[in-house]
């Protein structure tokens, strides 16, 4: 053989698995979520999204030549939990994405400012730190968001009264995110006109939501504002159905809206929310609709906010390019702008000291009997985030 | 009145679970600590009997009832009648196991997300306007007919049929009952039947009324301090029970501070414990047992 033959079968030897070594290499995300526990009907279908997501982008090569892998661990919303895959997770991921219940928070952030790791809100509420001026590692994709949702609604209750001083009954859970939320609403109703009437606090997991909606409808609520977690704001709304309460209802929606609005066709309930709904029927609700089949016991329309989550890091990666370190990565997350192609209102645009969104974008829908399917009452309406 | 007619509604649940409690207790002096989850069981079997067999009401509901009765019969012949003659607590863990058993099986089956068990029957829950401001929802109104039938049926099945009456004596004097040749097997799992079914009923009018999820089982806790209040032993102490623990309860939220609510019943199992230990009606040697 000649020298030259040899050194090419040397190279090839040596060279060929170190390339796909090299390409086949992932990038690692973890993904913390309450797949299981009482919360799991809000944040699992967050980790179906992002199987069903990811799947989509590996089959078509990866980003930047690179699978995506991610790393689960269920939390079951438990802080104990939690801290243990912080842990875990504090080794090996170059970012980590939280999709569970506030009560979690606490041992991720402490670990992503320890060990330097971008930290991704995607289902769960955003936490303050996300917001202007945001902490460098903390971001926040999730469609509601503290104080900016109320502002909005506020706003919509106080356009759809007319000028009239309607009164206007608060629901929020005992959790503090959602208590300071409703204070603040209240606060921001009296400041605008409005009668605002105390705020009902009810635990979480109460069976019986009827004597709440008794202290709201005996108050004289005309309308009721709730932001809280989904089961105790359409169960008080329900509560107060079944004793007869008039008055309107307006709530977050969140990604449960879109079935109960269906299911109870009720003329007095409003939703307002971030993500548009399915019945929209645009292409992204089919992409996804196509992509979840077979992936999820969940309805599609339960993926919106973790499909956004998932284009946020696709984008951020693509950005970040190959190698990719953490630092690196938090880097290219504080200038990403992500085309949501309609799951919302508008682009996901973060900078370096605005982690939440520069404009946020809400719109109001509602089911009317004579139409059979849930209409827009409002069309987007945007709020600049400063 | 809307506060009155609250407290009724909450007392008739708190009835058809702690009834439950009283059976199994007064027959075989095991604490069934699976009966808040024999309530959600009940309320899955019919939203599985309304997807799968047939959504019509008269076919559903009998079927997730008669499936609730026949569970408590099973969980009585494959389980706890091999409890028999070791301590009470390990047959109260059984029953603890039971629950995070069912609770899991639940969510294996069906998943954790809310269900509605009347969309699917394709039924209504009109609220009813009784006068003076009253409004309560039809299966509220259902649910207290229901506590009021199950009693009274109770008391006419211990009274004045040959089952019942050996039940009591069962219950009253076991070794004069077996030296009469009485068939306790029969009679222990005739008891956990009766109350797997109350608390069908009780998970069928929950689920139709409010929704289903599998952490409905915590509800059966409540009930658990209700049937405490009333006398472990006693039919006759559970409806003033459940009245009292739900109007403490409600009055709690619509005039204290309703983060107290969920503790409430417990707050009254206290007070109960440190003034009548047996409850109102319960014998007081049966505290001994206890």
């Amino acid at each position: 053989m000649k020298p030259y033959r040899v050194w090419i079968l040397i190279a090839l030897v040596v060279l060929v698995p170190a390339v796909q070594a090299s390409a086949a290499e992932p990038y690692q995300i973890g993904l913390s979520a309450a797949i299981t526990g009482p919360a799991a009907a809000t944040y699992a279908p967050t980790f179906d999204a992002y199987k069903a997501y990811f799947k989509r982008v590996n089959d078509a090569g990866g980003i930047n030549g690179h699978p995506v892998e991610i790393l689960v661990e269920d939390d079951r919303g438990e802080p104990s939990r939690a801290a243990a895959n912080a842990k875990k997770f504090s080794e090996g991921v170059i970012a980590v994405v939280v999709a569970s219940t506030s009560a979690t928070y606490n041992p991720f952030l402490v670990e992503s400012e320890t060990g330097k790791i971008p930290l991704l809100f995607g289902g769960g509420v955003c936490p303050p730190r996300a917001f202007p001026p945001a902490a460098p590692l903390v971001f926040c994709s999730t469609s509601f968001g503290a104080q900016w949702d109320s502002r909005f609604a506020i706003g919509f209750i106080k356009q759809r009264a007319g000028g009239k001083k309607v009164k206007v009954g608060f629901v929020a859970q005992n959790i503090p995110i959602s208590q300071s939320e409703m204070v603040f609403a209240k606060n921001l109703a009296g400041e605008q006109g409005l009668e605002a009437l105390d705020v009902v606090v009810v635990p979480g997991g109460t069976a019986d939501l009827t004597p709440f909606a008794s202290r709201i409808k005996e108050s004289g609520a005309e309308w009721v504002l709730s932001w809280a977690p989904w089961p105790i704001e359409i169960g008080v709304f329900e509560a107060l159905n079944r004793i007869g309460w008039n008055g309107n209802y307006l709530l977050y929606a969140h990604q449960q809206a879109q079935a109960d609005l269906t299911r109870l066709k009720a003329p007095n309930l409003l939703g307002f929310g971030g993500n548009s709904f399915f019945s929209e029927n645009l292409p992204i609700h089919r992409q996804i609709i196509d992509a979840v089949k077979g992936v999820t016991t969940h309805s599609p329309d339960f993926m919106a906010e973790g499909w956004v989550s998932a284009m946020v890091i696709e984008a951020g990666l693509r950005k970040c390019g190959w190698p990719c370190g953490k630092e690196k990565l938090a880097q290219a997350l504080t200038s990403v702008s992500v085309d949501t192609k309609g799951v919302r209102g508008g682009p996901i645009e973060w900078t370096t000291d605005n982690h939440y969104r520069k404009n946020t974008y809400y719109k109001v829908s509602n089911l009317f009997y004579f139409k059979g399917a849930i209409v827009s009452v409002a069309d987007w309406t945007r709020l600049e985030v400063k | 009145m809307q506060t009155v007619a609250g407290i009724i509604v909450l007392a008739s649940l708190y009835v058809l679970l702690g009834v439950g409690y009283v059976l199994i207790y007064r027959a075989s002096r095991v604490l069934n600590l699976a009966q808040g989850d024999l309530m959600m069981f009940g309320g899955y079997a019919l939203f599985a009997a309304a997807t799968s067999v047939a959504a019509a009401p008269l076919v559903a509901i009998p079927l997730a009832l008669a499936v609730s009765g026949m569970a408590g019969f099973l969980i009585y012949i494959l389980l706890m009648s091999r409890m028999a003659g070791h301590p009470v607590f390990a047959a109260v863990l059984v029953t603890v196991s039971l629950g995070i058993l069912l609770r899991v099986g639940v969510v294996l089956l069906f998943t954790d997300q809310l269900r509605y068990p009347l969309q699917v029957m394709a039924l209504t829950n009109p609220p009813l306007h009784l006068g003076r401001g009253v409004t309560v929802s039809m299966i509220d109104a259902l649910s207290v007919t229901a506590a009021v039938v199950v009693m009274a049926a109770l008391v006419l099945f211990l009274r004045g049929s040959t089952l019942g009456i050996q039940m009591r004596a069962a219950g009253e004097r076991p070794l004069l009952a077996a030296q009469r040749g009485i068939n306790f097997q029969l009679l222990f799992a005739l008891s956990w039947a009766l109350a797997s079914l109350t608390g069908g009923v009780a998970g069928v009018l929950y689920a139709s009324n409010v929704r289903l999820d599998p952490s409905l089982g915590v509800f059966g806790l409540k009930a658990f301090a209700v049937a405490l209040v009333g006398g472990l032993d006693s039919l006759g102490g559970l409806v003033p029970a459940a009245i009292l623990v739900a109007a403490v309860e409600v009055l709690t939220i619509r005039f204290g501070n309703p983060l107290l609510a969920e503790v409430s019943p417990f707050l009254c199992l206290l007070a109960m414990l440190l003034v009548r230990p047996w409850g109102f009606a319960g014998t007081r040697e049966e505290l001994e047992r206890v």
